[in-house]
């Protein structure tokens, strides 16, 4: 009896072999076929952050959809699941566990350098994601520590970086002063910035640190004037205290050029410098939604979106699209999506085109993209124009 | 008061939990925390370990500003101060994860004391406004010392616990839950005994309790150190929890939600702060599964998240409005109406 059952037992264990074998290849090709491609998104739709949030939650909402419309990525449709943070880390965190155990993610989106940070022990645990973010923050440009992230962008320093080669080439030798908030994101750049101001033959006279959240800065802007700096960057900052410093600056007599970085640098926030931003000068990594040089990307947004969408929204469209591209090209050398296979699918773009979001061809060898342009304002026009070609670092 | 639970001893009368009902709610809430592991996802268990710390840390302010009656808003600032001390004796030492528990308590604690020698003098807003200075002086430090690794903070390995890291939130679960039931326990046996009378007769009356031979320098600054203490666990587990601590973790706004948090819940009330910290850490989740379950939720969410806030705040401003003593008053109000049901009328 027994001995029948054991023979019963390895024989209807042979068939189901054989038929798994048999099945396995067909099987697995449907269930792929079928499966959909989830993009994650931790967004701050909420919050002090709420102001980026709610582009970069378009952004990736429409590229999924023109992704979508024309098919998905090799059959497999694309679904966003985004998920409001308030731009919080424990709620972010949150967040992500709550997408991740409802849905298998292959890409998720995460909000900030505290989220990146926190949550990088998890991606590696996980395997299976491949992460960007809002966050440019220098201390994720590293692969062997953040190993399934990446910046959609130059990092922080390498905004500076693209900032000092522009003054170098156009005032050799000229005084570069350095204003930012003391925090985290304003404090990020401003050491290794310095060493390549020196490098570029450039003298950084002085850099304030104000306190997060000033506005008085009267005492600050008397200090600046002293120094007579050439050019002024800011960092760490959105808006506030940048037009204070620059009116009070001007009052005062001081002849420097003013500039700032990525987050400043959205064409609403720049024009609600007033007067003051006239001739604000900044680093862009993006084209501007109104941008008139040639860009089929830019043209399908628009006729997307009549209405003008921020550079938030030009970052969330950006990632969304490398995210895919990684996908697409995982599938098309037919391996699985997991985070290292992504991330080196990632890595394996090559003179990549943007449709004109990014106007030259894109490489990504590490975690960043370290590309932009020097944009300035026109108050007359209300927009930003070009004023440097694209910097490649 | 109950019929039939008649007390035949002091110690009958002093017990924490009186009746078998009592016990058997205990019992079957014991087993639910034992299975809820098992059962739930890898989100409900983050949120239930994020619940807990924040149960172990509005208990604390609870200690303080429920049963002492001194208004603190330097929480935040004392579980940075156990947070950091763990992560530094973690990252240089690798100390076991219990000691650097009880480290990052005891500093916080010394924090807490000395933070608290104003309330000798000041009351009320007042002190809130002196315990404030807590929280900036913190950052400071944290944001320019060497040792906490600047504006970066730190990043850290797990708790190890027998060759085992304590890396998800199930296996985090079993470290938060009983240290936070603990912490639960001792504060509840807290008002049993001389210190914490001590601290309700001084938040009555501290010129009166004074009178009574409460010494107020002792006990005022040990309501303090206890406060802090309680912190400075619940900063340590959340340093574990999230293992990147840095100087924006623990901002003004977090002490501000352990106050929102007691003062929902029921000051001066063990129950309270436990239900003001769910009711503050849950609500704006539950409010997200409900937008979620709208036809179109997802898809609309842009617009609905800033609604939710808005529901988020008005519910506080009702319960607060409808009952001022908290939800705390709220449940003692539900369960005296089920001790005499069905028979009330």
């Amino acid at each position: 009896m027994q001995r029948i059952s054991q023979k019963r037992r390895r024989l209807m264990l042979g068939a189901a072999a054989t038929g798994a074998a048999a099945l396995a290849h067909p099987l697995s090709v449907l269930a792929q076929g079928a499966e959909e491609i989830v993009i994650g998104g931790s967004i701050p739709m909420t919050g002090v952050f709420a102001f980026a949030g709610v582009g970069i939650n378009a952004g990736i909402q429409d590229y999924v959809k023109i992704v979508n419309d024309a098919g998905g990525i090799k059959g497999r449709k694309v679904r966003y699941v985004p998920e409001d943070t308030g731009y919080k880390v424990d709620v972010s965190v949150a967040a992500f566990k709550k997408i991740t155990s409802q849905n298998k993610v292959n890409l998720y989106y995460g909000d900030s350098t505290g989220f990146s940070k926190t949550i990088n022990p998890e991606l590696e645990r996980n395997g299976n994601i491949l992460m960007a973010g809002a966050s440019f923050a220098s201390e994720l440009n590293d692969p062997k520590k953040y190993p399934n992230q990446f910046l959609v962008g130059p990092d922080y320093t390498e905004m500076f970086g693209i900032l000092l080669r522009h003054i170098a080439k156009e005032k050799p030798g000229a005084k570069v002063a350095f204003v930012y908030s003391d925090s985290e994101f304003g404090r990020d750049p401003i050491e290794k910035s310095e060493a390549e101001a020196k490098r570029l033959g450039l003298s950084v006279p002085i850099k304030i640190m104000t306190p997060a959240g000033s506005v008085d800065v009267s005492t600050e802007v008397i200090k600046l004037r002293r120094a007579a700096p050439d050019y002024t960057i800011f960092h760490g900052y959105i808006l506030a205290p940048i037009p204070e410093f620059i009116t009070q600056g001007k009052q005062q007599g001081m002849k420097s050029k003013w500039m700032g970085t990525f987050w400043t640098m959205d064409s609403s926030t720049v024009m609600k410098m007033g007067e003051a931003g006239d001739g604000f000068m900044g680093v862009m990594p993006y084209r501007y939604y109104y941008d008139t040089e040639k860009a089929p990307m830019l043209e399908k947004i628009r006729a997307m979106r009549p209405e003008y969408q921020s550079t938030a929204y030009m970052q969330g469209f950006l990632a969304a699209m490398l995210f895919l591209e990684s996908a697409r090209r995982c599938l098309d050398a037919n391996k699985p999506l997991t985070g290292a296979n992504l991330k080196a699918a990632l890595n394996s773009i090559k003179d990549f085109d943007t449709g004109g979001l990014i106007g030259v061809p894109l490489t990504i060898t590490g975690n960043s993209i370290p590309v932009g342009r020097v944009y300035k304002a026109d108050m007359k026009a209300q927009k930003m124009v070009a004023a440097s070609d694209w910097i490649k670092l | 008061m109950r019929i039939g639970t008649l007390k035949e001893s002091y110690v009958a009368d002093a017990a924490l939990f009186d009746s078998r009902t009592q016990h058997a709610w205990l019992a079957i809430a014991a087993a639910l925390l034992l299975l809820f592991p098992f059962a739930a996802s890898d989100y409900w268990l983050y949120m239930a370990c994020l619940v807990a710390i924040n149960v172990a840390s509005s208990t604390g302010l609870n200690i303080l500003t429920g049963y002492t009656g001194l208004v603190s808003l330097g929480q935040a600032a004392f579980m940075g101060l156990g947070a950091y001390t763990v992560a530094i004796l973690q990252t240089r030492l690798g100390t076991p994860f219990l000691l650097n528990l009880l480290a990052g308590g005891v500093v916080a604690m010394l924090g807490g004391i000395v933070v608290g020698i104003p309330s000798l003098r000041v009351k009320g807003l007042y002190l809130a406004i002196a315990t404030i200075a807590a929280s900036f002086i913190a950052h400071f430090l944290f944001a320019n010392f060497q040792i906490t690794g600047g504006t970066a903070g730190i990043s850290m390995p797990p708790a190890r616990l027998l060759g085992m890291d304590l890396d998800t939130s199930f296996r985090l679960y079993w470290l938060i839950v009983p240290v936070t039931l603990l912490m639960l326990l001792g504060a509840a046996n807290l008002f049993r005994t001389r210190i914490g009378r001590a601290f309700i007769a001084i938040r009555d009356r501290d010129i009166s309790a004074e009178v009574l031979g409460i010494p107020l320098l002792r006990y005022k600054l040990l309501s303090f150190g206890l406060s802090s203490f309680y912190a400075g666990i619940a900063g340590g587990l959340w340093a574990y929890f999230f293992r990147v601590v840095t100087p924006e973790s623990f901002p003004l706004s977090m002490s501000i939600f352990f106050l929102a948090a007691i003062i929902v819940g029921g000051m001066g009330s063990i129950l309270g702060g436990i239900l003001g910290a769910v009711f503050m850490t849950m609500v704006p989740e539950l409010l997200k599964l409900i937008v979620d379950l709208l036809p179109g939720g997802a898809a609309l969410a842009v617009f609905l998240s800033p609604v939710r806030l808005i529901v988020f705040g008005a519910l506080i401003i009702g319960f607060l409005v409808f009952e001022p003593l908290g939800l705390a008053e709220i449940w003692r109000r539900v369960r005296r109406f089920f001790h005499l049901w069905p028979f009330r009328n």
